[in-house]
């Protein structure tokens, strides 16, 4: 797809955030596996082991999580599913470190599309001198200009 | 991308049937179901049909979790309770009384044992709108009180403390009878939470707190897009007139395609015989009333090259050091 057709942003942060202070954009976090799939045990994994301390470091963020039996009708078992706000995010046969990767990524995001950034950076005011004009940089006609000099 | 959004579709529904036909399928001999490659699409067009729904009321809630996270995510220690009162609004308590009452409840049932945040949310406007004030005019000393005010009712306006509210997602705590919460009740709740926090933290914490999540919005903004004045003349030869200046003097210093449709004009407005301030124009009046503008922003000191909003924190342990010093 050419760049003018790919759906694009400007750089932005949600509510000028981080100019007074930062404010997580993340606000929960809902694990979903299967107790017994073979795809799951990471997730039981992070559970048993990492999910504590991920809770600790990110006071901010509510991290629910539930057992889940089959969510398909053809797969013996349940795929293991780290579904958010805005998101679901696929874990299925992800080990724990992964799990515990993705879900400190998710914090950190900002939580806008994740579509083509025009540019990495952006202001509001392009311009600090103003925009050019015809008269930008000319004299102003109340200015009286003396003869010239003759070379001599 | 569709298979994770049918993912949370189709989990209610099929929940109970994956076990099912486990178990199924181990014992009987009967052939395998045919795969139903029409449910997808099913689903989520009834995903994408279905009804807002408040978050409280999907699975995976937990109240007490939530506010404590909230409170944890604008980096606040609240009390509790009183944050807990701060998004309670009192549409919610009539109309919880009144569901009860159709219930067939008697009397003392009825009563929720809830205080409202209405109390809250006056103390929250009222130390908002000052501590805003004070903040402007120690920021700007020249603006008049009128134009203080115009900033601060700007700044604690239903639109802007709404839109702020809803971007802390307080809609999704708030208890509220309507469904989303309108503006009024958002912005209720946004001051209540202030109150609640000048209850448990102090004036200090609140004061920043404000001062995070109102100025910002300031960016960007002119002065006179808050601040409207209908007569820019008249008001600089008001302020002129205090300082001792005499009255300016307008002039055409540029122009540009004057016998043109899109002419354009330069107005410098010149006090003892020094520019003191230049604006453009489409008409001659247009580009005096610019410069009148101009130069008032010039003599407030809110200029579009103004110095950016000091967001540190206030450096305590200095002054007590230089008050021990200067002792």
């Amino acid at each position: 797809m050419t760049g003018r057709g790919s759906p694009s942003r400007f750089l932005t942060a949600v509510l000028h955030n981080g100019v007074g202070r930062y404010v997580r954009q993340l606000q929960r976090l809902q694990l979903l596996f299967s107790p017994t799939a073979a795809d799951a045990r990471g997730a039981r994994q992070f559970v048993e082991e990492a999910a504590q301390d991920f809770a600790r470091q990110h006071p901010d963020v509510v991290l629910y999580y539930c057992e889940c039996w089959g969510l398909w009708e053809g797969d013996g078992g349940g795929l293991p599913a780290l579904a958010l706000l805005w998101d679901g995010g696929l874990i299925a046969s992800k080990t724990s470190e992964e799990i515990v990767q993705l879900a400190t990524k998710l914090a950190n995001q900002s939580g806008l599309d994740i579509i083509r950034i025009r540019k990495p950076f952006h202001t509001d005011n392009p311009s600090v001198q103003g925009q050019w004009h015809p008269l930008t940089n000319k004299p102003s006609i109340l200015t009286v200009q003396g003869p010239r000099l003759q070379p001599q | 991308m569709a298979a994770r959004l049918l993912l949370r579709a189709a989990r209610p529904l099929l929940a109970g049937a994956g076990r099912g036909t486990g178990l199924g399928t181990a014992f009987s001999t009967a052939p395998p179901p045919e795969k139903k490659r029409w449910l997808r699409a099913y689903l989520e067009l009834q995903r994408l049909q279905a009804p807002p729904q408040r978050r409280s009321e999907k699975p995976n809630w937990d109240y007490h979790a939530e506010i404590q996270a909230f409170s944890h995510r604008v980096q606040e220690n609240f009390a509790l309770d009183l944050l807990k009162t701060a998004f309670v609004n009192p549409c919610y308590i009539e109309s919880e009384e009144a569901r009860r009452r159709q219930l067939g409840l008697d009397k003392d049932a009825v009563a929720l044992q809830l205080q409202d945040n209405t109390d809250l949310a006056e103390r929250g406007l009222h130390f908002a709108r000052a501590y805003l004030a004070q903040c402007f005019e120690g920021a700007y000393p020249e603006l008049p009180a009128k134009g203080i005010e115009a900033l601060v009712n700007f700044l604690t306006s239903q639109e802007l403390v709404s839109y702020v509210a809803q971007n802390l997602s307080i809609q999704d705590l708030a208890l509220c009878r309507d469904f989303p919460a309108p503006p009024d009740v958002l912005q209720r709740t946004f001051l209540a939470v202030i109150g609640a926090l000048l209850e448990s933290s102090g004036p200090e914490r609140t004061g920043i707190f404000v001062r995070d999540f109102f100025i910002p919005q300031l960016i960007g903004k002119d002065l006179f897009e808050i601040w409207e004045v209908v007569n820019p003349m008249g008001l600089l030869l008001e302020e002129l007139t205090k300082r001792n200046i005499s009255a300016p003097e307008p002039r055409i210093t540029r122009q540009l395609g004057v016998s043109t449709v899109l002419p354009v004009y330069f107005v410098g407005l010149y006090c003892d015989k020094k520019m003191l301030a230049e604006g453009p124009g489409e008409t001659l009046l247009a580009a005096e009333e610019e410069a009148a503008r101009v130069a008032l922003r010039k003599l407030y000191g809110y200029t579009e090259n103004r110095r950016p909003w000091d967001y540190s924190k206030p450096k305590q342990g200095l002054a007590a050091e230089k008050a021990i010093s200067s002792n």
